[in-house]
């Protein structure tokens, strides 16, 4: 049976050289606990849940299926942490995971197959728009809204890896590798990735301020 | 050496990977001013800066939090009975599915073997886990001429632990059906015809032996029964 993150070969022998214990995984002590007491998984489920929430909510733009998916993504977790490893060592190369890797990774399996069960048109995020605007002053809300839905539009124009990865860029603020462990492709190609969702959207952007 | 226009993309690539990196970290010390690379186009920064600002994290309502985490309490504890349930050596355990829904040979192979626990916890419907959990009304007392339940229209109630104990029933029955059938079996082995041979031999030397001193006890009883002068018997 597979794992949900890869070692290349001769990493483990690398892995021997460094010590473990520079490398520590924000999450680990929280992973242990939740291990030792799967109740205990509920302070893993509150430092993440609005990453996971938000990532599912830009990729299926709908908060009902939003929650679902998240609701999914969380049990699943839960059910599948004594297999988690953490493999957050340089050594491991590529597909290095944290924990929030690993649960990102479910997000990610769990939305796919929520996309394919239901091919709804996406919402705009209107409330969302509303939410970053500040709500006492009316026209600055109108500014921000017009320019939060502008950004939106732009990104929900992309295809969809361009998307995802742009939203674990500057949503969720992950980095090149996280992605890259995330999305299962090389760094390389995340960064290419990347690069060109900001330009196609630089160029939607552009296009509608001349306009 | 020349630049083959993919190297030419990875080289771009790059450039923007360290602006969005200043880019993400100024905002999180909260810094006033973006950070400026000449080598990007303004355009590209312009949108990078926008974007930063505007794809902002989305929290889910508190009720919904309070909802999800009492479900995955509920879940957590459901696991550590099981789990103890399984040191103790009891057969509980669920039947090892994934709801179709949630089971995707594709995107899921790496998880196929979550599927056991997690059947345990999810029900096999979004529409499920949006809906409280059903509670079953009390049976009513069959009528006397009632007609068989097809099993399409039978409640699923409880399929997982139904399913445990039908499993656990049938290995009792088998295990006792193997003990039957070994105590039975006659072995043809050349190991088990010698042991068996072994131990008729010993039984009947046991047994002669037995009565020879049944025997030998009851001429010395008679030795001392018979009185003074009296033929002893040969």
């Amino acid at each position: 049976m597979g794992r949900p993150v890869f070692r290349r070969a001769g990493a483990a022998v690398e892995a021997r050289q460094h010590p473990r214990v520079a490398y520590l995984d924000r999450d680990r002590a929280l992973v242990e606990a939740a291990r030792r007491d799967p109740t205990r998984f509920d302070a893993l489920y509150r430092k993440y849940l609005a990453q996971v929430y938000s990532y599912a909510y830009y990729e299926l733009g709908d908060h009902h299926e939003a929650e679902d998916a998240t609701e999914r993504t969380f049990l699943q977790a839960l059910a599948a942490l004594p297999r988690f490893e953490e493999r957050a060592l340089p050594a491991d190369g590529e597909g290095a995971s944290t924990f929030r890797v690993w649960l990102f990774q479910i997000a990610r399996n769990v939305v796919a197959n929520q996309r394919r069960g239901h091919r709804r048109h996406r919402e705009l995020p209107l409330e969302t728009a509303a939410v970053i605007a500040d709500p006492l002053d009316v026209e600055d809300r109108a500014a921000v809204r017009d320019e939060a839905l502008a950004a939106w539009a732009a990104v929900g124009r992309l295809p969809a890896d361009r998307r995802r990865a742009l939203v674990l860029r500057f949503v969720e603020e992950m980095s090149t590798a996280e992605i890259a462990g995330v999305l299962g492709r090389s760094e390389g190609a995340v960064r290419v990735l990347i690069h060109r969702a900001l330009r196609s959207v630089a160029r939607d952007l552009e296009t509608g301020r001349r306009r | 050496m020349t630049l083959t226009p993919h190297d030419g993309a990875e080289a771009e690539a790059l450039v923007t990977d360290r602006y969005l990196e200043s880019l993400l970290l100024a905002g999180e010390r909260r810094a006033v001013d973006a950070p400026s690379d000449a080598a990007l186009p303004p355009a590209l920064r312009r949108a990078a800066r926008r974007l930063s600002r505007d794809l902002v994290r989305v929290h889910p309502s508190f009720r919904f939090e309070e909802r999800l985490a009492a479900r995955l309490a509920e879940a957590a504890a459901a696991i550590q009975a099981s789990e103890s349930m399984t040191r103790a050596g009891q057969p509980l355990g669920p039947l090892p599915f994934v709801p179709a829904d949630i089971a995707d040979t594709a995107d899921m192979a790496d998880m196929a073997d979550v599927g056991d626990t997690v059947a345990a916890i999810l029900p096999s419907s979004p529409a499920a886990l949006a809906a409280p959990p059903a509670v079953a009304p009390p049976a009513a007392a069959p009528p006397a001429a009632a007609p068989a339940p097809s099993p399409a229209a039978a409640p699923l109630s409880r399929p997982l632990i139904v399913g445990g104990a039908l499993t656990s029933a049938a290995l009792w029955i088998a295990g006792a059906a193997y003990l039957a059938w070994r105590r039975n079996r006659s072995s043809l082995g050349p190991m088990a015809r010698a042991a068996r041979i072994a131990h008729a031999t010993r039984a009947a030397h046991a047994t002669r032996a037995m009565d020879a001193a049944r025997a030998a006890a009851g001429a010395a009883a008679a030795i001392h029964a018979a009185p003074a002068g009296s033929p002893v018997p040969d």
